[in-house]
């Protein structure tokens, strides 16, 4: 297979074939033909940014000879006539299906369960999503009707990929024309082509975005293992290898997606070119910090329709505002000096694309960006800049011709040409003129209008009485028939003939069957055509704020760090001081910088606290908002190598409420579908922030185990009893394999012996060297035992159990061990194994010596945990401060961050909230939220919020019923609604 | 070893007495008159008494009010409770509950709330009502001492009944058979998961024009003085035509409240909205046909991105303020011991205290149609009532210590207090 390699580098070189196919044979006398072209009199566009007047554009054997300012036409070359038209250099399209046969599942998909291996027979990779073998240019067959409606719209040339898999093989660079596919194919490996999506594979694994990531990164190890081994071939992996040099094209579904892509591709040296969705400018300086070059859709969506009021409500803040500035996009990226290509892609008709550019250039791309994004650019991108994208000498003669500036809305593509060919979509030259004819048919005389649009006049006769009469008529190139009724009589005049510009003549009979002579002759403009000509200047649309996030609540300026002194409140301090009533807490660049009473301090901002109570932040060891694409990758016992931290989604307005309800940092767990999960992210609630700049710095590294029931798939119904384990038995020996196998790994590490990165193994080795830590759901004592012995076995503990129902139980003993419990205050019986879980829990474990937190697990309850803190009083009689610790410094121990965070203590980060009374009380309200020092949340600027996010509504809606009024096309009020987020067990595949 | 624990192994250790916990036996019938002085009384409709004095005689409130105009008579006989520092208060009622028809979330056999079929308004609730569920006396304890079970699923999952929670039987339990019917408003959007979104329901019209017809043959057949065929969903029906038994329709969004609403007044019938997540939005067409609100769980999360943060929590007071009828109720059977704590969060976003306490108790007796015996403190109710040591809207200190159902003084053990007996045993405390 290493062969591969150089024999795929001679085919990347860029042909510069003769236009007939030399191996071919053909049938009769050979007919060669130079398509030796001279073009007169138009604006070209040489390149992007360089245009010549009345130029003449020689071309020769497909290609561009030279173009010249009033140049020649030189013997044996043809004229065309192209005065007042102006030609550009064809458009380039990266992102196409074009001539790609339909994605197939491979195999038989299986009926209910799980899919463990890849069904594609043959040395191919393991895992069905992964396609590196598949090569655009061995299956490219043009396609006329679409290659039609590419032309139409500009386009020559476009890259072809099939759009199936996570990696999906190379695209090839291919012209649109109807020749042999030899002939078309400009170069035959364009780019390889990755993506989120796992497309047709039915294999279980990854049915998460974190899985279909993972994925990757393991595939770039093993591929960097492949060529230094030669145990096994693997055709996936050459052909992996042998496509690392070209250009990489990532898909991804969103701005978020576009950062994971980036992110990912760094740790490999990769700089992807990115195929956004059209929700770039959502997250613009991140992007544009990562260098990546993007390919856009123009897929602006309709405007809403919002007559109905309570309709209305369906469609979110986020949807509104993406319709007013997704054709904005183009020119934010392009202002932000981040180098773009459009495609046609994502539009329901590509017949929109032309309408869909002006509204980008409505909307502030200038008219030179939009044609180096479509030329220049994507030429450059795939290094075929030296053959595509300009028309100077030497290169492919690709172009079309318009009857005006392109982005001019009346304007209309009439010709393209690609590789010397036309392809007319409209002649050049109607053959006719708009106006008025004196029409003589015998000795009649009328006065014949053409008025109206160029390419489909209306026409008219007026006979001496000055009736008009609409005329039928009926064109095929030059050749000409009328009909229409004259005043007097009963029957029709019908003529047949010729035009010749301003002449028209032939015969016909009158309405009385009688053969006449006719003709007509141009005699004057017709009245009234300017009128058609009405178009104002369009002013620049207005635009509203693009708001981080871009979703209700997000913030057009970010808060930022204050030095604030809130006074006079009743401390929680969670140290040794206990609770200090009427004292003062100094703010200051993030940390709490003095606690005291009666401090002053100049410059501070001051926030009376009297009668109110100030605590820690809120730490919820267990949440799982703030995630894309499921929280689950379970379609294996095993999933260590997945990370939370590469999907964290930053736009969760879940964030933000839970701000409202004072939690400040959060664990967001990995699923509880299998016994080892994946690693976790410990976030703090950022609002606003990149998800990169969410994670909790220096954090020590989680990982979510699980037990009991949603491991052993009891609660699935009656399919998935393939999967091992399926027993609390099986479930030990998952863990005992795992550390067998991950010690092992460990010590052919260290030997210096090379050895394939398993990642996967890496983050079990890390567990064994106590340099990652678990946090693990668990129900019933029998199972939390053994995972205590299992550790002990293998010399390391089990840092948190999390749910821990049954942890009263086994309380001594997991204190001996050294095990934190996160449970919930008081769930039970919605499934069998917790039902003998009890709300004394938290109390017993705590007497018991045991680290206990509250957790949420849910995004509703998160809001709350102050309340669900307080039932550790009620039941079980825990003191009010250790209860507030729950939820607070308990938290932080368990997540080994208790340095920073946790509790209120000069030099710990200010992560406090306000409470209007008793914090473990119903009735009190958390009135502001710190983190770092920033006041992220506060009842009054959430106020403003509110008023801001009704009025931009309102803006809005008001803007979408003028669009409507005035014929703009809708679509039905619908959407998202509300955030999805999910809980431990959501298991759904995610990964399509 | 504390005397406590001695006692519990003793008490685990007797001859045939199952170590597994058992759900308690229920009470018997009241013996002796029970006079309660001394403690606050919130009597369910706003009124406060402070040093009160409560008079409990064969199952009925015969007095309660300041304990300085208790009537001169002869209390011997009386079992007196001392409720000095302590707060009395109405039994609470959980309506709208799966409560006793699953105990089991999980676990298929143990679900019964839900019959196949869409339109099965002849299935009754109490039927299934299993009073040995572990589950029921966890509610209990914290003051939950009636129950509205309902069946779910379907378009008119069927028919509920307003049950006490201390009873041998289904039989014993009824407090109100058959009360009511339950119906699911079609929804204008349906959600598909897979797309995460929301999207029109193109049925809509649809699923109300054969609800309409379904009303209108059940209407149909009510007028007939004989129908020559018995029809047991239409014999189901019959007394909605009659007022005699309610409807409960379940709807959230604003439009399906507003067409639920007419929809009732069509028929002529008594209706009550279940979930009303959006009632605050159509205040005044529930205040113009009386139309009360059982408020699904506030506990919840706003339901549109948009809508204010703490919209749920809200919604309370704005339908108080409005003049809107309306209850609390909660999601689930065994979260119902949670009840109270949403009528004390919404007392931190405006709601007093005595209205959110009325939205536990009397409103709610309004709403199932049991005022007359139940839902407040006062002379010829039902003595149901709680005797808490803080306040029952707030977790700090609901710590409930007596409660009387019909002036039974039921159990406020279960069997999570028995493990956590057992296990306080178990580490010597």
């Amino acid at each position: 297979m290493k062969k591969l390699l150089p024999i795929l580098c001679v085919l990347m070189v860029l042909g510069g074939r003769a236009l007939a196919q030399e191996t071919f044979p053909f049938n009769g006398v050979e007919d060669h033909r130079e398509r030796y072209y001279a073009f007169t009199g138009a604006t070209v566009f040489t390149t992007y940014d360089k245009q010549v007047e009345n130029a003449t554009l020689l071309i020769r054997d497909g290609r561009v000879i030279s173009v010249v300012a009033a140049g020649p036409v030189p013997a044996g070359a043809v004229e065309v006539k192209a005065e007042g038209k102006i030609i550009y250099p064809a458009f380039i399209d990266l992102y196409s299906s074009y001539g790609m046969p339909e994605p197939k599942e491979e195999g038989k998909r299986p009926e209910q369960q799980p899919q463990m291996l890849s069904n594609k027979e043959g040395a191919y990779a393991w895992n069905e999503a992964l396609k590196p073998e598949f090569q655009a240019h061995e299956f490219f067959i043009p396609n006329e009707k679409s290659a039609a409606e590419y032309r139409k719209q500009g386009f020559a040339v476009v890259a072809a990929h099939r759009m199936d898999g996570i990696s999906r093989g190379t695209s090839t660079l291919v012209a649109l024309g109807d020749e042999r596919p030899h002939e078309m194919i400009a170069k035959e490996i364009a780019a390889h082509h990755l993506s989120f999506s796992k497309g047709t594979s039915t294999q279980s694994y990854p049915n998460s975005l974190m899985g279909i990531i993972a994925l990757l990164r393991q595939t770039y190890y093993d591929a960097q293992w492949y060529s230094t081994q030669d145990k096994e071939v693997n055709i996936s992996l050459a052909a992996w290898n042998s496509i690392q040099d070209i250009p990489q094209v990532f898909e991804v579904g969103n701005r978020l997606e576009a950062l994971r892509a980036a992110r990912l591709g760094k740790e490999f040296g990769k700089t992807y070119i990115i195929k956004g969705d059209g929700d770039e400018y959502q997250r613009l300086e991140a992007l544009k910090a990562t260098g990546s070059a993007f390919i856009i859709p123009l897929n602006f969506p309709k405007a809403y329709d919002v007559e109905d009021p309570y309709d209305a409500l369906q469609v979110n803040l986020e949807q509104m505002k993406h319709w007013e500035l997704a054709p904005a996009n183009p020119a934010k990226l392009a202002a932000a000096g981040i180098g773009i290509a459009l495609t046609a892609e994502g539009l329901e008709d590509k017949k929109d694309f032309l309408d869909n550019l002006r509204k980008a250039v409505k909307n502030g791309l200038s008219e030179e960006a939009a044609l180096k994004a479509l030329t220049f650019t994507p030429a450059r991108l795939m290094g075929a800049q030296d053959q595509l994208g300009s028309l100077e000498p030497g290169k492919w003669a690709n172009f079309f011709i318009a009857d005006g500036t392109i982005f001019d809305k009346d304007s209309k593509v009439l010709h393209t040409w690609i590789k010397g060919k036309a392809y007319v979509h409209e002649s050049l030259d109607k053959g006719y003129q708009l106006g008025a004819y004196e029409l003589r048919i015998g000795d009649k005389t009328y006065e014949l209008t053409l008025t109206g649009e160029a390419d489909k006049p209306k026409m008219n006769v007026q006979g001496e009485d000055t009736t008009s009469t609409k005329v039928e008529y009926n064109l095929e190139d030059a050749l000409i028939t009328l009909s229409f009724k004259p005043a007097e009589g009963d029957g029709k005049v019908r003529l047949s003939g010729l035009m010749e510009g301003r002449r028209w003549s032939g015969k016909g009979q009158d309405e009385n069957g009688q053969w006449v002579e006719w003709s007509a002759v141009y005699s004057r403009e017709a009245e009234g055509e300017e009128e058609a000509e009405k178009e104002e200047e369009e002013a620049k649309p207005e635009l509203g704020n693009v708001i981080y996030p871009f979703t209700a609540y997000g913030w057009t300026d970010r808060p930022r760090q204050e030095t604030f002194l809130i006074k006079n409140a009743t401390v929680w301090t969670n140290e040794a001081e206990g609770v200090l009533e009427k004292a003062d807490v100094l703010i200051r660049d993030g940390k709490i910088a003095q606690v005291a009473t009666g401090l002053n301090i100049r410059g501070a901002k001051i926030i009376d606290a009297a009668g109110k109570h100030l605590t820690p932040g809120i730490i919820d060891e267990h949440t799982h908002i703030a995630v894309s694409r499921s929280v689950n990758e379970g379609s294996q016992a095993s999933s260590a190598e997945v990370r939370i931290g590469d999907v964290v989604n930053s736009e969760d307005v879940n964030i933000y409420r839970q701000l409202s309800g004072g939690v400040t940092t959060a664990q967001i767990l990995h699923g509880s579908a299998n016994p080892i999960g994946g690693q976790s992210a410990i976030i703090k609630l950022r609002w606003g922030y990149a998800p990169e700049e969410m994670k909790f710095e220096g954090a020590d590294g989680f990982i979510k185990f699980a037990l009991g029931e949603n491991v052993k798939q009891s609660n699935w119904g009656e399919d998935n009893t393939i999967r091992f384990p399926q027993t609390r038995m099986g479930v030990e020996q998952v863990f005992v394999d795992h550390f067998t196998r991950a010690r092992r790994y460990g010590e052919l590490k260290r030997s210096g012996k090379p050895y394939r990165k398993d990642l996967e193994l890496e983050a079990l080795l890390e567990i064994l060297e106590s340099k990652r830590f678990i946090t693990c759901h668990s129900y019933r004592q029998s199972e939390i035992n053994m995972l205590m012995k299992v550790a002990e076995q293998f010399g390391f503990r089990v840092n948190t159990f999390t749910h821990i129902l049954e942890g009263y139980k086994v309380a001594d003993k997991m204190a001996a061990h050294g095990a934190g419990g996160s449970s919930f205050s008081d769930w039970w019986a919605y499934k069998y194994e917790v039902m003998e879980a009890i709300p004394y829990n938290g109390a017993l474990m705590h007497e018991q010596g045991v680290t206990v937190a509250f957790n949420s697990d849910d995004a509703e309850m998160a809001r709350r945990l102050n309340q669900e803190a307080a039932k550790a009083v009620l039941f079980g009689g825990v003191s009010e401060e250790d209860a507030l610790k729950f939820v607070t410094l308990n938290p932080a121990k368990l997540l080994h961050i208790d340095g920073r965070v946790g509790s209120i203590k000069v030099g710990k980060d200010a992560d406090l909230v306000i409470w209007s009374d008793h914090p473990l009380s119903m009735y009190a309200v958390a009135e502001n939220t710190f983190v770092d020092g920033i006041l992220f949340f506060s009842r009054e600027e959430d106020q403003k919020q509110r008023e801001a996010i009704a009025a931009e509504r309102q803006r809005l809606i008001q803007k979408m019923l003028a669009e409507k009024k005035e014929g703009g096309k809708t679509q039905k009020a619908e959407g998202k609604r509300q955030y999805e987020h999910y809980h431990c067990d959501d298991n759904e595949d995610e990964a399509k | 070893m504390k005397l406590q624990t001695i006692l519990y192994f003793a008490l685990f250790t007797l001859p045939g007495f199952a170590l597994r916990a058992q759900t308690p036996m229920p009470a018997p019938p009241q013996q002796e008159p029970i006079l309660i002085s001394g403690g606050t009384a919130h009597i369910g409709n706003g009124r406060v008494i402070e040093n009160s004095a409560i008079i409990v005689e064969e199952g009925k409130i015969t007095f309660a009010d300041a304990a300085a105009i208790l009537p001169r008579r002869d209390f011997t006989g009386f079992r007196r409770v001392d409720a000095t520092g302590k707060h009395i208060y109405p039994g609470l009622i959980a309506p709208a509950t799966n409560l006793g028809l699953v105990d089991i979330g999980a676990v298929r056999a143990t679900r019964d709330y839900n019959e196949t079929g869409s339109i099965n308004p002849n299935v009754r609730s109490i039927i299934a009502y299993n009073t040995d569920s572990p589950i029921i006396p966890t509610v209990r304890s914290q003051g939950i001492l009636l129950a509205q079970v309902a069946p779910q699923g379907g378009r008119v999952p069927g028919m509920s009944s307003i049950v006490q929670l201390d009873a041998w039987n289904w039989e014993d339990a009824a407090y109100s058979a058959d009360d009511g019917i339950f119906l699911n408003w079609p929804g204008l959007f349906s959600y598909s998961w897979r797309e995460r979104s929301f999207s029109k329901n193109e049925d809509y019209t649809k699923e109300v024009e054969e609800l309409k017809q379904f009303f209108a043959e059940a209407q149909a057949y009510a007028r007939l003085p004989e129908p020559s065929r018995t029809n047991l969903r239409f014999e189901a029906m019959k007394p909605l035509f009659t007022g005699a038994r309610r409807l409960y329709i379940e709807a959230e969004e604003a439009k399906a409240i507003n067409h639920a609403v007419h929809f009732a007044r069509e028929f002529g019938i008594s209706a009550v909205i279940v979930d009303g997540r959006d009632a605050w939005m159509v205040t005044e067409l529930l205040k113009e046909n009386n139309v009360p609100v059982i408020l699904r769980e506030t506990h919840s999360l706003p339901n549109r991105i948009d809508s204010d943060v703490d919209q749920p929590f809200r919604t309370p007071a704005m339908l108080q303020e409005a003049g809107v009828l309306f209850c609390f109720s909660s999601d689930g059977y065994w979260q119902q011991r949670n009840l109270a704590f949403q009528a004390g969060q919404a007392v931190g976003y405006g709601l007093s205290n005595e209205d959110a306490l009325s939205a536990l108790t009397s409103n709610t007796a309004k709403i199932l149609g049991i005022d007359g015996r139940t839902g407040t403190l006062e002379a010829d109710k039902d003595a149901n009532l709680v005797i808490c040591k803080g306040d029952l809207l707030d977790v700090r200190s609901s710590k409930v210590e007596m409660a009387l159902i019909q002036g039974r003084e039921v159990s406020l053990d279960n069997v999570q207090k028995q493990l956590y007996q057992k296990y306080k045993a178990k580490y010597g405390e």
